[in-house]
């Protein structure tokens, strides 16, 4: 077991933490006052990135994709998490693996182009009374009689979808088949009767819009469909796991290791009672606490992440990540405020943006509550093998 | 033209470094190390050099512990061709470098060396210059422009009035400044490619040169804090204060 980076992954970890620290970060303050990221700036940005290879690294070679194992896009999903939402969208591209799903026409049509970058794809998943529970969702889609189908219902929260082209839309094809009726559609911006609504301001996450989606009776046929009728539930399971290891968790780990930067030269910098208050014990428990909670962190996702690369199920250990790594960040983001005291409030600084930022990963990709439950009923269920060496 | 670039791995420029307690250097224990900047910098111009058609082959050199090697693997994932390590665990100072990478140089049949003009660690700014006089080459020092033409290498200096420009017969090292280049982000496929590219090793001990050391250290320690100004009332007083307090009237 050897839990050391090789030379390859050190030098991917730095190389992606250097262009995240002097392409990106300088960008933030601005999108923070603006509310957008300008698209001329996008676009550089996009053009930098995509001609050192890091713009899909996750999707395999064969693809045009940078073709990094699980773990190995655990670690670079990890510096992409020290920048703001849009900007790892616009520098890093999130490809979902989902598409891999695709046929033959379909990849050159929807993956090859996102993988490239010509083409952007939104997840449309959520509905106003299908959060969590992504099976009860009511978008129908009715066979026209002719081989293809009609969209009817609405989506609501998707993330990017006022820059996206494409989208992978789940929808009901069979009512009374329940989780096992719902299936996957590619639905491109602009078919008739597909309209983007209104962006739905959010507490943090500045720069990236999330929309309202209505369809009525949007016309699709037999190559828009993903993966097969009826298949839909089964592959959000099967795919969405290594998107929410990636994008959620291992990217919590990024803002955590950020905000204890910032904590601890805070603390050995700002001098009260004649001394740094990184002398008094009260601060030291902060920063202690923060440096295990984050160690534990990054373990639980490079593991679930070396079961992906294994092709053991990770949906378990997953959802272990999901939640403690959701958590972590938003104790890290806490303790980085209360550090910093007013200034940490003050929106002057990254840290108040990244308190309310850090608050939504306790609540995207499944809440804390529904990845709980995973894990008690699996450990109900299973035992020690989810926990224990034997 | 075989191009060889000299790189060294040293304390990354982002950390704050610290005297080791028995103040016998610098502490290197658990520290992130990376490749001295202005290396970098060389590299790149070399690359740019191999991109341009002007160099055929861009060799990385370091000397030092196998540590070394990932040094190296940076080098190879910017584009150089080929590494080579020569391997010690002994400290090596700028002199026993420039006896090192002369024989390197000579072997390689290189006619280009780049340096970077110091290590951002001891600050030398002295191995190039060292290089140049053992092979018996011209040397540029402080490149802010580095072209390649006709047999020859024609360099612009940062010097202090402003710049310089030399012109130099092929075989000769030059050193890069700041200012000559900025360099790429090793891009993705170069990364993974960079383990597959050739790194040889050399023992330095094989290669028959005194590389002991010239220069002792004798003690390293952060400079004492500097105190807070006062504010005088008058001149008489503030020339009282240089002389009996500061004593340097």
């Amino acid at each position: 077991m050897d839990f050391n980076l090789s030379s390859e992954q050190k030098m991917l970890v730095e190389t992606v933490r250097r262009f995240v620290e002097n392409e990106m970060l300088p960008l933030e303050d601005e999108i923070e006052e603006t509310g957008r990221l300008a698209p001329e700036k996008a676009r550089a940005l996009f053009e930098k990135s995509s001609a050192n290879g890091m713009y899909a690294m996750n999707i395999p070679e064969e693809f045009g994709g940078g073709g990094l194992s699980a773990v190995d896009t655990m670690l670079v999903e990890e510096q992409f998490g020290h920048a703001k939402d849009i900007l790892i969208r616009r520098a890093f591209g999130n490809v979902y693996e989902v598409l891999l799903k695709c046929d033959a026409a379909q990849r050159e049509r929807w993956l090859v182009p996102a993988v490239r970058g010509e083409r952007t794809c939104s997840i449309a998943i959520t509905e106003p009374n299908a959060g969590s529970d992504a099976a009860s969702i009511k978008t129908r889609a009715v066979a026209d009689g002719k081989g293809g189908w009609k969209i009817t219902g609405g989506k609501h929260f998707i993330s990017d979808g006022e820059f996206s082209d494409f989208f992978v839309v789940s929808a009901v094809t069979d009512p009374n088949a329940g989780a096992k009726g719902i299936s996957l559609f590619l639905v491109d911006k602009g078919t008739p009767g597909f309209i983007i609504g209104r962006d739905q301001k959010m507490m943090g996450l500045t720069g990236t819009s999330h929309v309202e989606l209505a369809f009525d009776e949007v016309p699709v046929g037999p190559e828009n469909l993903l993966g097969g009728e009826g298949q839909g539930f089964k592959l959000i399971l099967e795919t969405l796991g290594r998107v929410r290891l990636a994008q959620v968790c291992a990217r919590a780990v990024g803002k955590s290791v950020r905000l204890l930067n910032l904590m601890i030269s805070y603390a050995q910098e700002r001098k009260q009672f004649g001394k740094p208050i990184g002398d008094f014990q009260l601060i030291q428990q902060m920063i202690a606490d923060s440096v295990v909670e984050i160690n534990a962190s990054r373990l639980l996702v490079l593991d679930a992440a070396n079961d992906i690369d294994n092709g053991v199920d990770a949906r378990d250990k997953i959802s272990m990540a999901k939640f403690y790594v959701a958590e972590v960040l938003g104790r890290v983001a806490d303790r980085a405020v209360q550090v910093y005291g007013g200034m940490g409030y003050c929106a002057d600084l990254p840290i108040e943006r990244m308190y309310r930022d850090a608050r939504i990963y306790r609540i995207f990709d499944g809440t804390s509550e529904i990845h709980r439950t995973v894990v008690a009923r699996s450990a109900m269920k299973h035992g020690e093998a989810l926990y224990g060496t034997i | 033209m075989k191009v060889l670039v000299p790189v060294k791995r040293v304390a990354d420029y982002n950390i704050k470094v610290r005297p080791k307690s028995d103040g016998s250097g610098v502490e290197l224990a658990n520290v992130k190390m990376s490749m001295n900047p202005f290396d970098e910098i060389a590299v790149e111009e070399a690359v740019r050099l191999k991109e341009a058609g002007v160099a055929t082959e861009v060799v990385a050199v370091s000397c030092g512990s196998a540590a070394c090697q990932e040094t190296l693997r940076t080098a190879l994932a910017m584009g150089a061709d080929r590494a080579i390590l020569v391997e010690t665990d002994v400290e090596l100072q700028s002199l026993a470098v420039a006896k090192l990478v002369k024989v390197v140089a000579e072997k390689e049949g290189a006619q280009l060396v780049i340096c970077g003009k110091q290590a951002i660690d001891d600050d030398a700014n002295q191995t190039a210059q060292m290089l140049a006089a053992l092979l018996d080459w011209g040397q540029a020092t402080y490149a802010s422009k580095v072209v390649v033409a006709d047999g020859n290498v024609e360099v612009t200096r940062e010097v202090d009035g402003g710049l310089e420009t030399v012109r130099l017969a092929l075989p000769a090292v030059v050193s890069a400044d700041l200012r000559l280049n900025e360099p790429r982000y090793a891009t993705l496929p170069n990364i993974m490619k960079a383990k597959k590219k050739p790194l040889d090793t050399l023992k330095a001990a094989e290669f028959g040169v005194d590389v002991s050391p010239r220069v002792q250290t004798l003690s390293v320690y952060t400079p004492p804090e500097r105190k807070g100004g006062i504010k005088v009332g008058s001149v008489a007083e503030l020339v009282q204060k240089l002389k009996d307090e500061a004593r340097v009237l």
